[in-house]
């Protein structure tokens, strides 16, 4: 009894922890490039950031409302809050958790599994900080080879070489949905290519697209299984 | 003093830095807090630790590939910014295509040579914005949510997969199929209709890197090799990087 109480204690004074540390950590991210804005003597051009909030920023807010409501009932109260301030969830955080859980045997929705989720959330968003710090520091000295013309094709394909490594991942996951969506587009592009200035705003048609393809063949998968 | 070297000063990492130092401090607090929550509760400390050294060595690996998605955004972004993104809230797919669509907007492109004073802050401005729904959603609703799930005995219902994951993969395969495609159109039509004379170098590195992670993927999956998992995006960014610095020269 006595230690159910004092993990109810625990919990009530964790979520009040975790919206306080959130809220502060929200301002100091937004607050940071109007203070970096200040040290180069501009500020953001707002019109510019909401265009860009409207052209990719919906699909990330869809995605962010996704993330809250599967992740959150597996890493527990404290492991949510931190996980959601850290990052880095798919590639890392979650998997992590779902690790330690596993090595101690925890059993989701219990104390221990928010104890563990926790402590393993914790401790994975520390070494990315230690390692990044490190790096950071070993990166200093290399700044004038990052910066040579050499290299300035490399940073100009950053982009590129990004979804080179998504489309693998993601369009063997379903060849044949990505046809679909891939062929609209390159039509598009080839016959408008001044859309190419606005290749952020075709994500939600492309989006669209492929989601609407997807349903129709979900729906036809679980009719199927059905009968 | 270009504005690449004011991005990389001192001001900027002690931004930075501060901000990346609070939320050390906040993971220390959470942690210490758990680990007491859990001895009160009675658990087995040798099983805590147990978690805590598998957390800590799982994290390693992933680390170091997240290190080198800085060093991927470092050339245009300056080094204190991305890792302030990569080391709090962001992660490497997300950071790259919305600074990418930032500096659409802004007729600028990534390019280290392109970054303007106004530019940078802009592109900062909608990184933050686009991904905090998290801790927002979290503030608002997680106590709420959670209760709600103790209450009804719903907590597998939302792991399960289902329709949700599905849309998620087919969202991410729209939005590359809309980037591949203003690079094939790029090539095809960029220097006049149907004129085949745009550039080719995006597609090169698609090309590269996509092919970089066949190769990740195959030692991953199919040799046992899965640690291999955590390098794959940043490495597969590199080459194709390397792929674009071979064609331009």
């Amino acid at each position: 009894m006595e230690k159910q109480k004092n993990y109810e204690a625990y919990l009530k004074s964790t979520h009040r922890l975790g919206r306080i540390v959130s809220m502060i950590t929200l301002v100091l991210l937004v607050g940071a490039p109007f203070m970096i804005g200040t040290l180069l003597g501009a500020g953001p051009d707002l019109g510019a950031v909401a265009r860009g909030f409207l052209s990719v920023g919906l699909v990330w807010t869809v995605s962010s409302v996704v993330e809250f409501l599967v992740y959150t009932p597996m890493l527990g109260a404290g492991g949510s809050y931190l996980a959601f301030i850290t990052g880095n969830l798919i590639n890392m955080k979650i998997p992590c958790a779902m690790n330690a859980k596993e090595l101690v045997d925890a059993k989701s929705g219990t104390a221990e599994n928010e104890v563990i989720a926790t402590l393993s959330i914790a401790t994975s968003a520390l070494v990315t900080i230690v390692v990044l710090a490190l790096g950071v520091v070993l990166l200093i000295p290399l700044q004038p080879v990052l910066q040579s013309p050499v290299l300035a094709p490399a940073f100009a394909n950053v982009v590129p070489a990004l979804f080179g490594a998504m489309a693998y991942k993601y369009y063997r996951k379903d060849p044949l949905l990505a046809l679909i969506p891939l062929t609209v587009m390159i039509i598009l592009f080839t016959l408008v290519p001044s859309l190419t200035s606005s290749t952020s705003f075709m994500i939600i048609p492309a989006g669209a697209l492929a989601i609407a393809l997807a349903w129709v063949k979900y729906r036809r998968e679980t009719k199927g299984a059905a009968e | 003093m270009s504005v690449l070297e004011q991005l990389n000063g001192g001001g900027v990492y002690l931004i930075c830095g501060s901000i990346v130092a609070f939320i050390a401090v906040v993971c220390v607090i959470f942690m210490v807090r758990a680990w007491r929550a859990g001895k009160a509760l009675g658990m087995d400390v040798t099983r805590m630790k147990r978690a805590v050294t598998a957390s800590a060595t799982f994290s390693v690996l992933p680390s170091v590939g997240i290190l080198l998605g800085v060093l991927a955004l470092s050339g245009s972004l300056g080094v204190p910014w991305p890792w302030l993104r990569l080391s709090v809230i962001g992660a490497l797919h997300y950071e790259t295509q919305v600074a990418d669509a930032a500096a659409e907007q802004l007729g600028v492109s990534l390019g280290s040579g392109q970054m303007t004073a106004q530019a940078f802050p802009t592109i900062a401005l909608l990184m933050s914005i686009c991904i905090m729904w998290g801790m927002i959603l979290s503030t608002l609703f997680n106590k709420k949510y959670l209760y709600r799930l103790q209450q009804g005995g719903k907590k597998e219902t939302r792991t399960g997969g289902g329709f949700g994951d599905k849309a998620m993969a087919a969202m991410f395969i729209g939005m590359v199929s809309a980037y591949i495609g203003s690079y094939v159109g790029g090539w095809i039509s960029g220097g006049g209709l149907f004129s085949f004379s745009g550039s080719w170098t995006p597609l090169a590195v698609v090309a590269a890197a996509a092919l970089a992670m066949a190769v990740f993927t195959y030692f991953s999956e199919k040799k046992g090799m899965a640690w291999l998992d955590n390098f794959s995006i940043a490495g597969s960014m590199l080459v194709g990087m390397l792929a674009a610095v071979l064609i331009g020269h």
